[in-house]
């Protein structure tokens, strides 16, 4: 009866199937409509929701104080670069940066834009290090001269060795969207210079950031067209028919191009993880073209009289429903992935990657039939008749013999993947750094290890303090506990150096006390603080201290930097700080709070982990009762995890073996790998019940059968998934290749698992599903 | 001469047909005649300094400040009032007709109970802490004789006032440095010789800030500014300056401008 319903749905199918193929072209092309208005937004800060609070307090940290992360030039003269010629550059890069688009001329710091505070015999003066009109080498040397005296730059504007010496330039807000515009604006002028003596490197948050937007934009360019190009070719070696070809690469088309297109209609950002997303639908695209044509072929050879209408109806009667049932569990692992992610990317990467696999069902359904319809009945010469197979056929039978005869050895193989795996899983290293998004050979990476080596390094942790009352910070006892703070998180490993409002005090003492090391302190009444503030004002500029001090001086930023912008490292600074700040700033009269960066980070990259879990376990459970219900059968739903599952326990062993961390990337795999994964189960599982149960052959010859037919065509699935994945293994963004390779592994073992050990288990433990106790 | 002048400048006016361009006033001219007009021999007055950063926020100071002058040279003297953290905080600075001897000035700190001299600052450096540099300070409602080349490029009205608009290019790159400015444009009233508006722009062309003299009275016969606002348009930071409680009358003792009375006070 029910049957009969699904014949007469595809029969109505087939019948319309004109209007059918108009809606579809129409939906795709409305939805690629769209695709200009689609966004880029390579930020880190877009790794949260805007309304995060660890975010928006940081925002506010930014606009309180000024602070951005910069792009840094890093100018390096190994004999040194306290002369005239590197001193000249200096001054003319921090002026020709000043009329690059994007940069904001007021927020540039060097040693030709920042103020020396000296102390004379009447007073101190805040002047410039050097004037260019006056420099010669002794000015040079009476600047390295000053810096000695200034501990506040030393590290963080010129290097211990005074080798190097930063140029640290702000970008203005509107060009957020495009600082990969600034970031190249900035290396064509760099690569410009004249590099007698001296190197140059750009590197700094914003640099990075910068150059990401540019870098994946390339490689996307790249593995997309490539990935499309293997898919191709696997449906040409499986079928070596035009359509065989074309329909699916339709279906790929079809679902990719609706979800980007979707994503820039409601107003989604593409986002760094995004660019995976293509890659990995064309290979799970493709899977249900490749199961429909086999079946179709299958079927052309066995009656060469039906005519297209019987054979296509008769087909979409066969797959309707494991295609169904694959496409759900692969949406259910996307899905998984929205419900445990934290992060927007990854939210709206499950979100459109399972409205892609709809998208992909839909057509699939509708629009493979369809198009069949207009084309008429064609044998492939793979399948010439039913009882002959091809190569892969007959290769997937031997398998087969494989799997009759040692099912116990399998079970145990199995058994040892699952304990090596959950050790695996207990070691796996929650780690992320945004520097290692670029191949280690990148000049970005380069400028970044030389800038970490030689300065303070470049990953800010910003300490907000705050003070009930106006004018609080020029109390002594205020003052002290900054200072304290500071040091304590100094000792800290990887933090360089910080600054603060206090150490500005402290210069201002020791000037006024005729330079005098000793008076490098914080003076003694609170009185004293205010008025240097005065006669700072006397000979600087009022807005100089903006970046760490607010104008009530109630509110204070401490700026830490670390030469690390390893998650790890960052993390352990963040819980020794906060444990810090929540014993020695409880009071009322005065709080600390971690932001910037380094806290930003700590904040989300420590939710990836536990994301990761909770995203496998959600995806394996609902991929549990969507094969339970789609079987009918609690035992036919576990079986069907039991291959993802080794799969993914397999990976967390390769994963420690390898070194690979659970990053941003990275994180997503398992609830891919088993959204992905699990249709070779699915296909095996509604394979073997058909042969066993319902057609009710003997177990020998229901293996067999089930080898040559839906084997092969899981041995092209396998081959589309795997190679498909595996193109991303190309890509020159380290997280995305790792992703790729995961993936590809992960459907190596899961097809392996659902060729091998699924059938040895069915074998073993003869489940009632498959074997009619009676007929036995 | 100056009633001459002011006769013509009026005659622009009632005749609308007359061609401004021809018979506006030389700037160099307008710049002495804003060095001609009287402003008293000593004067005290409270003066309320409000500084507004980009953020909106406020610091109010509230001074005493005296000025008087000993032949050609000017004097000034504030002392700071409010808040209590700088009450006490003196400064002083001789200013000397001669260009070329820089201004002495010095700054009495009493949490150290030491006078500061400070050192030669330029007179394009900003006045503490304020939006207005050691020359604006100097100069209050004149423009400099000596620094620019001026061209009056017509006549405007502020705040209902007839005012000369002229342009100032400082005259060599040294001027310009130290002024930190590369051009100004003065707005000078055509009545009084006091400018009500100026707009300057930094050394790399930049616009960088507008100030507007307003609420200007008489007091004790002599004109008087009240208000005088900044805005630095590259920082967004703001200067009000207020004066109250103008006297001209009161005799100053000389005693006031010396090293010595910044310690001891009013």
């Amino acid at each position: 009866m029910k049957q009969n319903r699904v014949q007469a749905f595809f029969n109505r199918v087939t019948t319309h199937h004109k209007t059918i193929l108009v809606l579809s072209g129409l939906l795709f092309i409305v939805s690629i409509a769209f695709l200009p208005k689609l966004r880029k937004d390579t930020r880190y800060d877009a790794f949260l929701p805007a309304k995060d609070s660890i975010l928006v307090q940081r925002n506010q940290l930014k606009t309180s104080f000024g602070l951005k992360d910069p792009m840094v030039i890093a100018v390096v003269n190994e004999n040194g670069i306290f002369n005239k010629k590197s001193l000249q550059i200096v001054h003319e890069i921090s002026e020709q940066i000043k009329t690059i688009p994007g940069i904001d001329p007021d927020q540039i710091k060097s040693l030709s834009t920042e103020n020396n505070i000296v102390g004379t015999d009447s007073g101190i003066l805040v002047e410039p290090f050097y004037e260019i009109e006056e420099l010669s080498n002794q000015r040079a040397l009476e600047v390295s001269h000053s810096i000695d005296n200034f501990e506040l730059y030393q590290g963080s504007l010129v290097s211990q060795d005074k080798t190097t010496t930063l140029i640290l330039a702000e970008m203005l807000d509107t060009y957020d969207m495009k600082q990969h515009e600034v970031y190249n604006a900035l290396y064509a002028m760099i690569s410009q210079l004249d590099k007698t003596n001296h190197e140059f490197y750009l590197a700094g948050e914003g640099a990075v950031s910068g150059y990401l937007v540019k870098y994946i934009d390339e490689d996307a360019m790249r593995t997309n067209p490539f990935a499309g190009l293997i898919i191709a070719l696997i449906l040409i070696f499986a079928y070596r028919t035009v359509r065989g070809v074309v329909l699916p690469n339709l279906m790929v088309l079809a679902s990719v191009g609706i979800a980007l297109g979707l994503m820039a209609a409601f107003g989604v950002d593409f986002f760094v993880i995004t660019n995976g997303l293509p890659v990995v639908l064309i290979a799970i695209a493709v899977a249900d073209g490749i199961h429909i044509l086999g079946e179709y072929y299958e079927l052309a050879a066995k009656y060469p009289l039906h005519t297209q209408k019987e054979l296509v109806v008769e087909t979409m009667v066969r797959m309707w429903r494991p295609i169904t049932i694959t496409s759900l569990t692969t949406i259910a692992g996307f899905m998984s992935i929205a419900w445990s992610s934290y992060m927007p990317p990854m939210v709206y990467f499950g979100i459109f990657g399972a409205l892609g696999v709809l998208m992909a069902l839909l057509y699939a359904l509708f629009m493979i039939p369809s198009a069949m319809m207009l084309l008429k009945p064609q044998k492939s010469r793979v399948f010439k008749s039913d009882s002959q197979v091809d190569s892969f056929g007959t290769f997937m039978l031997k398998f087969g013999h494989v799997v009759v005869k040692h099912p116990k050895r399998i079970v145990v193989l199995g058994l040892l993947i699952i304990v090596f795996g959950i050790g695996g899983a207990l070691k796996l290293l929650v780690n992320e750094d945004r520097v290692k998004n670029f191949q280690a050979t990148e000049p970005i990476v380069i400028a970044d290890r030389l800038i970490n080596d030689k300065t303070d390094g470049t990953s800010y942790l910003d300490v907000l303090i705050e003070t009930p009352h106006n004018e609080d910070l020029f109390k002594i006892e205020n003052l002290q506990k900054i200072e304290a703070l500071q040091s304590y998180i100094e000792t800290l490993p990887h933090v360089k150096g910080s600054t603060s409002i206090v150490d500005f005090i402290k210069k201002m003492n020791q000037s006024m006390n005729e330079n005098q090391k000793a008076f490098y302190k914080i003076p003694e009444n609170n009185q004293l603080v205010a008025q240097y503030f005065l006669l700072y004002a006397a000979s600087g500029d009022p807005t100089d201290f903006d970046n760490y001090i607010d104008y009530d001086y109630k509110l204070a930023n401490v700026r830490f930097r670390m030469n690390s912008g390893e998650y790890i490292n960052e993390k352990e600074v963040i819980n020794k700080a906060q444990e810090y700040i929540d014993t020695h700033f409880k009071s009322p009269k005065i709080k600390a709070t971690l932001s910037g960066k380094v806290a930003v980070d700590a904040h989300w990259i420590g939710k990836l982990g536990v994301n990761h879990f909770v995203g496998a376990i959600i995806a394996l459970l609902v991929v549990l009762i969507v094969a339970a219900f789609s079987f009918r059968s609690f035992t036919a739903g576990v079986l069907t995890v039991v291959p993802v599952t080794i799969s993914v326990l397999f990976l967390y062993t390769v994963m420690g073996i390898m070194n690979i961390w659970l990053a941003v990337g990275t994180s997503m795999f398992a609830a891919i790998a088993i959204g992905v994964g699990v249709d070779f189960a699915v296909h095996t599982i509604d394979r073997l019940k058909y042969f066993l149960r319902e057609k009710k052959l003997p177990i020998t010859e229901a293996y067999s059968e089930f080898y040559k037919s839906a084997g092969r065509a899981l041995l092209f699935n396998f081959l589309a998934l795997a190679l498909g994945f595996s193109v991303l293994m190309t890509s020159s963004v380290p997280p995305l290749n790792q992703f790729g390779f995961l993936v590809a592994v992960a459907v190596i073992v899961s097809f392996l698992g659902s060729m091998t050990l699924l059938p040895a288990i069915i074998l073993i433990t003869k489940p009632k599903f498959f074997i009619n106790k009676k007929t036995k | 001469m100056k009633t001459i002048t002011l006769i013509l400048a009026t005659l622009y006016f009632i005749n609308p047909f007359s061609s401004q361009a021809q018979k506006l006033m030389d700037g160099q001219r307008i710049a002495e005649k804003t060095h001609e007009r009287n402003d008293g021999l000593s004067l005290k007055r409270n003066l309320i300094m409000e500084l507004k950063d980009k953020r909106g926020k406020t610091r109010s100071r509230e001074t005493i400040a005296l000025r008087k002058y000993f032949g050609k040279e000017k004097r000034l003297v504030i002392f700071y009032e409010t808040p209590s953290s700088v009450k006490g905080t003196a400064f002083l600075t001789f200013d000397y007709p001669d260009v070329a001897k820089d201004d002495d000035q010095w700054l009495y700190l009493p949490a150290l109970r030491k006078t500061r001299r400070i050192s030669a600052a330029n007179r394009g450096d900003y006045f503490l802490g304020t939006d207005l540099t050691y020359e604006d300070i100097k100069l209050e409602t004149k423009i400099s004789k000596e620094d620019h080349f001026y061209t009056t490029i017509g006549m405007e009205k502020i705040d209902g006032h007839d005012c000369y608009v002229i342009e100032a290019k400082p005259k060599n790159e040294s001027i310009k440095k130290v002024l930190g400015y590369s051009k100004g444009k003065f707005w000078i009233d055509a009545k009084l010789w006091m400018m009500r508006k100026s707009e300057l722009w930094d050394v790399a062309g930049n616009f960088l800030k507008t100030v507007t003299i307003s609420d200007i009275k008489k007091v004790d016969d002599i004109w008087t500014v009240h208000l005088i606002k900044v805005v630095n348009h590259k920082t967004k930071h703001e200067t009000i300056f207020r004066f109250e409680n103008n006297d001209y009358q009161l005799e100053l003792s000389d005693d006031y401008f010396t090293e010595e009375a910044l310690i001891n006070g009013l």
